[in-house]
């Protein structure tokens, strides 16, 4: 039998955190090696090749296309305004000429004689990449990006929501356990990143987002409060890209789930330092997971680690989270490994194993309900 | 009445498809009866009508074939304005004396009071009298219908037998006929418009509330699609022939709404299309509606006035040039909406030839059959009139063809009433269902 | 002879033994390894070998040589390696393209159809008529990035302005390939021949590896899909699998073209159906999305409904059917917003499996509307042609039909099969049985199997090399039949008799009865047994002869039995939540789902 390989979440004090910066499409680098770069750092920057108007210019004459050419009054590569003329038809007896304006603002490309069609190509629009996490360059990809390296404590979340950010660390509420509510954000907490205990409330997302919170951090998320903040429902867990003003990223899952106590401390234990946050999940082939990442200083752990998803091998101590229910959300350690698939309450034959619960209770349950939790 | 309520072309159309609505089949199934039945009823109810007028011609006779003194006059009569009518109608009626039984029939005559005081009659004021019925000797009224309003007639009753005549009993003043403002016999048939026009808004209300109006689907107006993308993928223009009648014809009207669907999916497409007209007018609507379409498609700059031409006002000029332009463009989608007559058949065969997708829609019912069998899809009749709503979508139009639908439902159901009370009468000659038959047909005023 | 075939999967390799003994072929072991096309293995080949080397301990057969490859026979009496060495592949998110056609009712959609018979994803299609401004289409396809472009458009002859025009905008899109950097996108023209000067002068920029192929519209009467999906697999094999780690080294290994998974499967499914004159459905639900097949009078159809899976995509069935949808199906008591919660879990840990019963009866309760969706979506893809002219007498007048119906006609339908983790791995097979005809209504009488252990994409492969071998193999160890459904079409009324019917097996009775309007009934009826089956349906109510025609079939017996189904077509629950309850429990019970 194969290894089977359990997937987990790493939760580490201290790693080196490599993370590559790149931009969409070549363009300029504009750091160096050794370079120390702070979050906000422009590390590369390009511009993305402007959208493309077409114009039926033939239709708007009522000329054959391939008599189109010598009526162009512009030529490739001439710079075009809207409502410039770009042909002008020969009329009768040089009147009644009509004429067929730009509908955008651009550079002329090129005019089809078999279609009639113009291409109008827009401005190009600049792009930039930040560095994310303060470090250091160890790495210039040439015309690409860079590699940025930093020593940091990593927390990787199950699921988030919103792109990257970053901000001071500050703790709302006290414990692990306890529900982030809305009279936990106070207005001292603009642009941060903030920790709460167990599940995200509705009451306190919105304050968080009035406040002008830069990402929450939780333990849980009720579906139908995501629903109210993305204003649809989630249907594939591949996300990034919204456009909500804040980053949520909930480290256990959804429902009502106390973050995991060596999490919440470890974070607690860093308040005040500039953490990094990006929510963006990808739960497909080449699995992404959303992550908190809070550089330590230059120190080297040894340990390298540049995201993705980890997974390790079930042995017995081995500390686990069920991630099913009728346990969801338990923490335990492996207590047994049976060798031979077991039949489950549902009827299916599967390989069990037994946990060992904080509770000191002892279950069975599949081993494909649980995840490995810690370094 | 029936005539003008159920079409012929509507009777095919929801008995031809399989996907008419519940009630629709039920209906069209009943009309058909309707029509077999009354067909029968008819022929009975006459021959019964013909044997009673031979019995009553005879004139009866004594034992000794001797002829009997003449009758006793009547005792009384009154006339009276019948009310809620047009003033037209009077009904008379008077006592018989005693012992008349040897009469056969009464003769009631009437003479108008002239306003100039001339007349030869016996009564002051008295026209010349005329008769106004011969009735049974049974009967004791009758009724002078198609009078002058507001004019005054005396009446008189004479008893006939075939020994001579009674003396005449005559009104002792005249009587006129009042003018009203409603007629209270048409009032079931304005029940009927009120009901009908209930049916109709009440729909169109719904329709605007939002409630889905399931119209069923019209296979032909459905291809249209596939018709301007045959067009467009294999790069040929697509043709429309909106009729050879002026925009006076409703059926012209009809084929525009169409062409207005039409080229709003050939501007989506970016498909040509080609509309010869044999009315000057009609080009200039179709103009409209198509440069309408193509500015609602968004694509304005697409529109090429010059393809929608008049041509000829002649009917074979206009058929030479389309079927000869059609041969040398080989369009891929031929449309053929509106009024035809002997060119269906030319049209329809010389696209077929070419391999076009073709659609007709046409109310001719003569013309059906050759687009039927030329077309690839054809809107029959009252579907081609029908058209414009189900290809709108728009609430009122749906809820007012949905309104319409519900009304011909009650006419139907109306007629199958009538067969059954024809035919029974025909087995039952006396009682309450003659009467009913009556009422009935004075209500609908056959 | 001795066959190894593997499929290549996004997270699994499976491979299996055929081996041919006594003159018939058997499926003998199966392996499985986890893929290793991502970092840090990066070497599909490792996978392959892993899954090779746990046939080789299974089987006792060296299979695989100390270099890590497949080792050969070099004649029958060999004792070690094999004969024959076949894989297909789905890694990396399998083979995604874009096509693009004049009409999207006509061209674009066939290319779509070639497309997906090829085993790819479709991202997008661009047509003409698509309802999109030019710099919108423009957007969009600078978005996807697709591994292959397919034009097509204009029948030969026909329309060439169009087609050119797409090309325009492609051509300026640039679309970036996922490999990125010095890939070239490959780009095939299937379109109207006339232009095809034009598309080379178009797309003779750098960026597209342009290749022509037949139209696969010659004319709109005919497609031609052939040529089409030759170029897609020979494309696929040049361009996108030389481009995933470790896949020029498969490829020489490989006796026959590495296939899309999908595309294997399309094969089996046609094969067979062709192989016994019938008409098939075969789905294969998956984490993320659901694949359906059809083989209707000949004609293949395939779907990929993205986004409609079991596990990645869970949050999404339930966000388009609708919460009620799914819980139509749950015979117990369940929290509405614990269970969105629980969707959500599953979605985020994807791999957990149900531990109790009461997350079982749910999760194969959104698997009924998964398949459902899906269900619908092939059904309106799988039509006939558009676009073409119907000859007509004018006795059609009354009947008048459009053209481009749907292919998929349930009461013509003779084989179901079922696979993926949901349907395959369910604990009972009964539960499979009805979850299939839950999610499909079938009408009349209509078998259903299942993969066994998802060998349909192997068989597929096998098909083209060795069709004898690849049909035995199908019909002995690969599909596990369940038994029969047998529902009448039409409106039943409930607690009024359906149908009547008699089971015989050679003339002797084994089972009669009669089923109520709203009921279901299983009849036990073994595998291997054989008997004929009589019913006689109610007036109105149509078994595949008529409405009120009684008919008779031979039908087989199978793990699950003979599954009467009285509940109507289309399948109508009650609407008050304690009736609907009652029925379902009673469906559940008749047909022992959850005992």
């Amino acid at each position: 039998m194969a290894k089977a390989y359990t997937p987990g979440l790493k939760v580490t004090a201290r790693t080196t955190y490599r993370v590559r910066r790149l931009l969409p499409v070549p363009g300029d680098v504009r750091v160096k090696v050794g370079d120390s770069v702070s979050a906000e750092t422009v590390v590369a920057e390009t511009f993305l090749e402007g959208d493309v108007f077409p114009i039926k210019v033939a239709g708007m004459l009522s000329v054959n296309p391939a008599e189109l050419m010598p009526l162009m009054l512009k030529r490739a590569g001439d710079t075009v305004q809207v409502g410039d003329a770009l042909a002008r038809s020969k009329g009768i007896f040089g009147m009644m000429k009509t004429e067929a304006k730009s509908t955008a603002t651009g550079t002329l490309e090129s005019v089809s004689e078999s279609t009639g069609m113009v291409i109008i190509r827009g401005a190009k629009t600049p792009v930039q990449v930040r560095a994310y996490v303060a470090g250091k360059i160890i790495e210039v990809i040439a015309n690409e990006g860079v590699v940025v390296e930093t020593d940091a404590l990593f927390v990787q979340g199950i699921f988030g929501v919103g792109g990257e950010t970053w901000g001071p660390l500050m703790i709302a509420g006290k414990s692990h356990a306890e529900d982030l509510l809305e009279e936990h954000i106070n207005a001292s907490m603009k642009g941060a990143i903030v920790v709460g205990g167990a599940r995200m409330t509705a009451g306190g997302i919105r304050r968080a987002r009035e406040v002008g919170v830069a990402a929450l951090i939780c333990g849980g998320i009720d579906d139908a409060d995501l629903r109210d903040v993305l204003g649809y429902d989630l249907g594939v867990a591949v996300t990034g890209s919204e456009k909500i003003g804040i980053t949520l990223l909930v480290t256990e899952g959804f429902g009502d789930i106390a973050m995991a106590k060596r999490t919440f401390q470890l974070l607690l234990a860093h308040a005040g330092k500039m953490a990094s946050v990006n929510g963006a999940t990808q739960i497909r082939a080449g699995v992404m997971r959303p992550e908190i990442a809070v550089p330590l200083g230059q120190a080297s752990s040894g340990e390298i680690f540049t995201g993705g998803a980890t997974a390790g091998i079930l042995n017995i101590g081995t500390p686990v989270r069920i991630i099913r229910d009728p346990h969801f959300g338990l923490l335990g350690s492996v207590s047994a490994l049976p060798e031979q698939p077991a039949v489950l309450g549902s009827g299916s034959k599967a390989r069990v194993l037994e946990v060992a619960l904080e509770s000191g209770q002892r279950v069975i349950v599949p081993r494909a309900n649980v995840e490995l939790v810690g370094d | 009445m029936f005539a003008r309520i159920v079409k012929w072309d509507y009777l095919a159309l929801v008995a031809r498809n399989a996907n008419a609505n519940r009630w629709q089949k039920i209906s069209s199934a009943l009309i058909f009866c309707v029509i077999a039945l009354g067909s029968f009823g008819a022929s009975g109810v006459e021959s019964k009508v013909d044997s009673k007028v031979d019995s009553r011609g005879k004139i009866p006779l004594n034992e000794l074939g001797q002829e009997v003194i003449a009758p006793p006059a009547a005792t009384s009569i009154t006339a009276e304005d019948v009310a809620w009518d047009a003033g037209g109608v009077i009904k008379i009626s008077w006592q018989p004396a005693a012992g008349i039984t040897s009469a056969t029939k009464w003769i009631v005559e009437r003479s108008e009071v002239l306003v100039d005081g001339q007349g030869s009659g016996q009564g002051s004021g008295q026209g010349p009298w005329t008769l106004v019925a011969e009735v049974p000797i049974e009967e004791k009224y009758a009724v002078a219908s198609k009078l002058s309003p507001e004019a005054s007639y005396f009446f008189r009753v004479t008893a006939v037998s075939p020994n001579g005549s009674s003396a005449v009993t005559t009104t002792k003043s005249a009587v006129t006929g009042h003018w009203n403002f409603f007629i209270g016999a048409k009032l079931p048939l304005f029940c009927a418009i009120l009901l009908v026009s209930a049916c109709v808004i009440n729909f169109i209300l719904a329709a605007r509330r939002g409630r889905p109006m399931k119209v069923r689907r019209i296979a032909a107006l459905e291809a249209i699609k596939d018709a301007v993308g045959r067009a467009t993928e294999m790069g040929r223009s697509i043709l429309f022939v909106p009729g050879i009648q002026d925009m006076d014809n409703i059926q012209t009207v009809a084929g525009l709404t169409v062409l207005g669907n039409v080229s709003r999916t050939a501007a989506e497409y970016d498909a040509a299309i080609e509309v010869p007209t044999s009315r000057s007018l009609v080009m200039e609507a179709a103009r409209e509606a198509v440069q309408a379409s193509y500015l609602a498609a968004g694509r304005a700059d697409a529109y090429n006035a010059d393809a929608i031409r008049y041509i000829t006002d002649e009917q074979f000029g206009f058929v030479a040039y389309v079927s000869g332009r059609m041969v040398r463009e080989k369009p891929a989608a031929c449309f053929y909406m509106g009024c035809f007559f002997a060119e269906s058949l030319i049209l329809a065969e010389t696209g077929n030839s070419i391999g076009a997708i073709q659609i007709a829609g046409t109310a001719e019912s003569s013309q059906l059959p050759f687009f039927v069998a030329a077309c690839d899809y054809t809107l029959i009749g009252e579907e081609f009139m029908a058209a414009s709503a189900y290809l709108s979508g728009e609430p009122d139009q749906i809820g007012s063809l949905k309104g319409q639908d519900l009304a011909k439902a009650i006419a139907a159901i109306v007629i199958v009433i009538g067969v059954v009370l024809a035919t029974m009468a025909v087995i039952a000659p006396s009682g309450p269902i003659p009467a009913a038959l009556a009422w009935l047909k004075g209500v609908l005023g056959s | 002879m001795r066959i190894v075939a593997t499929d290549c999967g996004s997270t699994t390799t499976k491979a299996i033994l055929i081996e041919e003994k006594d003159g018939v072929f058997r499926q003998t072991f199966r392996g499985e390894a986890p893929t290793t096309v991502e970092e840090p293995f990066a070497d599909v080949t490792l996978g392959v070998a892993n899954s090779v080397t746990e046939l080789q301990e299974l089987s006792g057969y060296k299979l695989i040589a100390d270099d890590g490859t497949i080792i050969r026979r070099k004649n029958a009496s060999d004792p070690d390696g094999c004969d024959l060495y076949i894989s297909t592949s789905s890694a990396g998110g399998g083979l995604q393209m874009m096509v693009a056609g004049v009409v999207r009712e006509m061209t674009a959609e066939s290319a779509k159809r070639a497309a997906l018979g090829a085993g790819a994803i479709v991202m997008d299609t661009i047509a003409s008529n698509d309802r999109r401004k030019p710099h919108e289409q423009i957007q969009r396809i600078r978005e996807l990035r697709p591994d292959m472009v397919l034009v097509s458009g204009g029948t030969d002859g026909g329309d060439t302005k169009k087609v050119i025009e797409i090309a325009e905008l492609i051509a300026p899109a640039r679309p970036r390939p996922r490999f990125g950097g010095e890939y070239k996108l490959p780009l095939i023209f299937a379109g109207n021949k006339e232009a095809r000067e034009t598309i080379e002068r178009v797309f003779s920029g750098e960026g597209f590896a342009l290749s022509v192929v037949d139209n696969l519209r010659p004319t709109l009467e005919r497609e031609n899909l052939g040529p089409a999906r030759e170029r897609i697999h020979d494309v696929f094999l040049e361009h996108v699998m030389a481009h995933a780690p470790g896949y020029d080294k498969l490829m020489t290994w490989a006796n026959a073209p590495i296939m899309p998974t999908p595309g294997a499967v399309g094969d089996i499914l046609q094969t067979i159906a062709k192989g016994r004159g019938i008409n098939v459905v075969g789905v294969d639900i998956g984490g993320a999305t659901t694949d359906m097949f059809s083989v209707f009078g000949g004609v293949f159809n395939r779907t990929v409904s993205a986004n409609l899976g079991m596990s990645y995509s869970i949050s999404n069935v339930c966000a388009e059917a609708g919460m009620d949808s799914v819980l139509r199906w749950v015979h117990l008591d369940m929290d509405e917003r614990e269970l969105r919660n629980r969707v959500k879990n599953k979605m985020i840990r994807p791999t957990t499996i149900p531990q109790t019963l009461e997350a079982l009866v749910f999760e194969q309760a959104v698997s009924r509307e998964a398949l459902r969706l899906a269900y619908i979506q092939h059904k309106s893809f799988a039509t006939t042609l558009k676009g073409v002219q119907q000859q007509r007498t004018v006795g059609d007048a009354f009947s008048q039909k459009e053209a481009g119906g749907s292919l998929v006609d349930n009461m013509s339908l003779d084989l179901m099969v079922a696979s993926g983790g949901v349907l395959s791995h369910a604990p009972r097979m009964e539960q499979t049985a009805l979850m299939m005809i839950d999610a499909f209504e079938p009408e009349g009488f209509t078998e259903i199997a299942k993969d066994s252990i998802f060998m349909m994409p192997h068989l597929g492969v096998l098909a083209s090399v060795n069709p004898r071998a690849a049909m035995e193999v199908f019909e002995k160890d690969c599909l596990v039949v369940l038994g029969w459904c047998v529902a009448p079409r039409g409106e039943v009324r409930a607690g009024r008799p359906a149908f009547d019917f008699t089971l015989r097996r050679a003339n002797e009775v084994v089972a009669q009865g009669q089923l109520i309007g709203g009921e279901m009934r299983l009849v036990r009826f073994g595998h291997g047994e054989v008997g004929t089956l009589e019913v006689r349906p109610e007036r109105g109510l149509d078994m595949g002869s008529g409405p009120g025609k009684p008919v008779t079939r031979e039908v087989r017996g199978g793990a699950v039995g003979i599954v009467l189904d009285g509940r109507g077509r289309p399948l109508k629950l009650p609407t008050s939540a304690v009736e609907r309850r009652a029925c379902v429990e009673q469906w559940l019970k008749a047909l022992e789902v959850y005992e």
